[in-house]
């Protein structure tokens, strides 16, 4: 599947082949074609079977008649799926079913089947673990107060304090958890802001000492930080430690993606520099560059990517470009807090590219992908979700 | 990786426009039957793509994307209920229509016929006569024949021809 895009030099290719008067042409592709249809094929070109209809098109006239409908466009904000680059399949979805025809467009077969849908979209919280251990649970509504931070239930901040521990025995650390369907933002006692996606526990300490490598550790999950400079810090550097990687600043704006059973960590620079130490390598960063670390072979590679796409978690939204049904899924079953089947008949790494906003229901989300015509089916049962 | 990767502006969103509508309308009416409808489904896709303001790596993506939209708009029509209440097809039909190979085969007739119109259409009159019964497995002699001209004629007009497609047809010997 998937070679939609090879249309063009496909038939450039046999066009030029028959233009020359070349007897065999070489599809480059054969598997897509058996020998009947490639012999129908050419003889349906040869006779210019399509020509008659192709001559009836006046794309001018239509062009002015399509023109006064185009306005400045404007970002999409609805669920939109199709694949990228070569060997992705592309898929059509849901803005077009919805734009001209949505009533009439309801499909009738494989009609989705919701039993008790007890899948919710995840909001702001998280649960704060103290020093000595005790829990405290954050969410809407539950103000917490304690003498080094406040939370309003959707975020906590730490006080910049001038009592600071003068060495590293004295720190005091809070962990903060946030479960699956949770997200949380915080700023930490020396400015720096970190936003935490569903499924994410950070360590930090309370307050750092005085002129001394700020050093926080992403036990798992994912993170954006926007680091407060090191010159407003002594020159302290910012360091963010897993289990698998250190990342060392001295102010700038990055996100690390290191799930619990997933084989890559993600470091994705958005602005300044940072540098990434995984055992004794160490990679350079510049904006826009990602790190994908391989757990298994420990293998470093540097891509460019589109921050927006990476980052736009944050700001509420997910914007998925080219990434496959199966990493698709795995995002929203974080989100959604939910446990997703996808049955054997279909193909999970088929890429997709969508952008949706976090506050959409579920079904909302599944019509999409299900108007895409590249699932069949879906069923939610409880907080349970097959893709079929 | 996302160079390329621009906006389109009116101007060449005409341009794309021109390039790739009347082979989609084409395609569509293998599936629709019906010339007018297609023409409105393509033009739908038009408008949303530059409405999502969606961007493509190449232009060989680009083209892949309005082919595989096209035919998504297609069969989500031949599946929608104003559709089926006409009855044109059985549903069993439907399958034939949705296999690879036949948006495949189809998408390539009707966007090769394109690509060899445009190319002949560059061409002084005798020589596109000559290109067109070639194409049609004319041999040199049946084409002298036909066209009550030397066969060395036939062969010159074959040189002009390869000559003014030169860009075209060196697509064979770069890959």
């Amino acid at each position: 599947m998937g070679n939609f895009d090879k249309i063009r030099p496909i038939s450039k290719k046999i066009a030029a082949s028959l233009i020359k008067g070349e007897g065999a042409v070489d599809m480059e592709n054969p598997e897509i074609f058996d020998e009947e249809a490639k012999g129908q094929l050419l003889t349906d070109i040869k006779k210019g079977a399509r020509l008659d209809l192709l001559n009836q098109i006046d794309a001018e006239q239509d062009w002015k008649a399509l023109e006064r409908h185009l306005k400045p466009a404007r970002k999409a904000s609805k669920f939109w799926v199709y694949g990228a680059a070569a060997s992705m399949v592309i898929l059509i979805a849901l803005g077009i079913v919805l734009s001209k025809m949505d009533e009439e467009q309801e499909l009738e077969f494989n009609t989705p089947r919701i039993i008790n849908n007890n899948i919710e979209v995840g909001t702001d919280k998280a649960t704060l673990t103290l020093d000595d251990g005790s829990e405290v649970t954050l969410e809407k509504g539950q103000v917490y107060k304690s003498k080094t931070s406040s939370s309003n239930g959707e975020e906590i901040v730490y006080q910049s304090t001038t009592d600071t521990p003068v060495s590293h025995d004295q720190i005091v650390f809070n962990t903060l958890t946030i479960p699956r369907g949770g997200q949380f933002y915080m700023v930490l006692s020396d400015g720096t802001r970190v936003w935490l996606n569903s499924e994410t526990q950070l360590k930090y300490p309370v307050a750092f000492v005085k002129g001394q490598i700020r050093e926080v550790e992403l036990i798992y999950g994912e993170a954006y930080f926007d680091v407060s400079p090191s010159t407003d810090h002594n020159g302290a550097r910012f360091k963010v430690a897993n289990a698998s990687q250190n990342v060392e600043v001295l102010g700038t704006e990055f996100n690390i993606k290191a799930y619990k059973g997933e084989a890559n960590v993600y470091t994705t620079l958005v602005e300044g520099k940072v540098n990434v130490q995984v055992g004794d390598e160490s990679k350079v960063l510049v904006p826009n560059e990602q790190l994908n670390l391989n757990l298994d072979t420990q293998n470093l590679t540097v891509n460019l990517v589109d921050i927006y796409n990476e980052t736009s978690w944050k700001e509420g939204v997910f914007s998925f470009e080219g990434m496959s049904l199966k990493d698709i899924m795995k995002v929203l079953s974080r989100w959604y807090d939910m446990n997703v089947t996808i049955e054997n008949s279909i193909d999970a790494e088929e890429r997709f590219i969508g952008t949706f906003k976090k506050n959409s229901s579920i079904e909302d989300i599944l019509i999409a992908i299900h108007s895409t015509n590249f699932i069949n089916s879906y069923e939610v049962n409880d907080k349970s979700l097959t893709i079929k | 990786m996302r160079e390329g990767k621009t906006e389109y502006t009116f101007k060449s969103y005409k341009k794309l426009f021109e390039n790739l509508y009347p082979q989609l309308c084409v395609f569509a009416y293998k599936y629709l039957n019906d010339l007018e409808l297609s023409k409105d489904l393509v033009q739908e896709v038009f408008l949303k793509v530059w409405e999502d303001k969606i961007t493509f790596q190449s232009e060989n993506h680009e083209t892949g994307f309005f082919y595989k939209a096209v035919k998504n708009k297609c069969l989500n029509y031949l599946k929608s209920k104003r559709y089926k209440a006409t009855e044109r097809y059985e549903l069993t039909d439907l399958e034939d229509y949705d296999t690879e190979e036949f948006h495949i085969s189809e998408a390539v007739v009707v966007e090769t016929t394109a690509v060899i119109e445009n190319a002949i259409n560059t061409l002084p009159e005798k020589a596109a006569k000559v290109i067109r019964l070639s194409i049609e497995d004319y041999t040199n002699n049946e084409i002298a024949n036909e066209l009550s001209i030397s066969v060395n004629t036939v062969k010159d007009h074959k040189k002009v021809a390869y000559r003014k497609l030169r860009n075209l047809l060196s697509f064979l010997t770069i890959r």
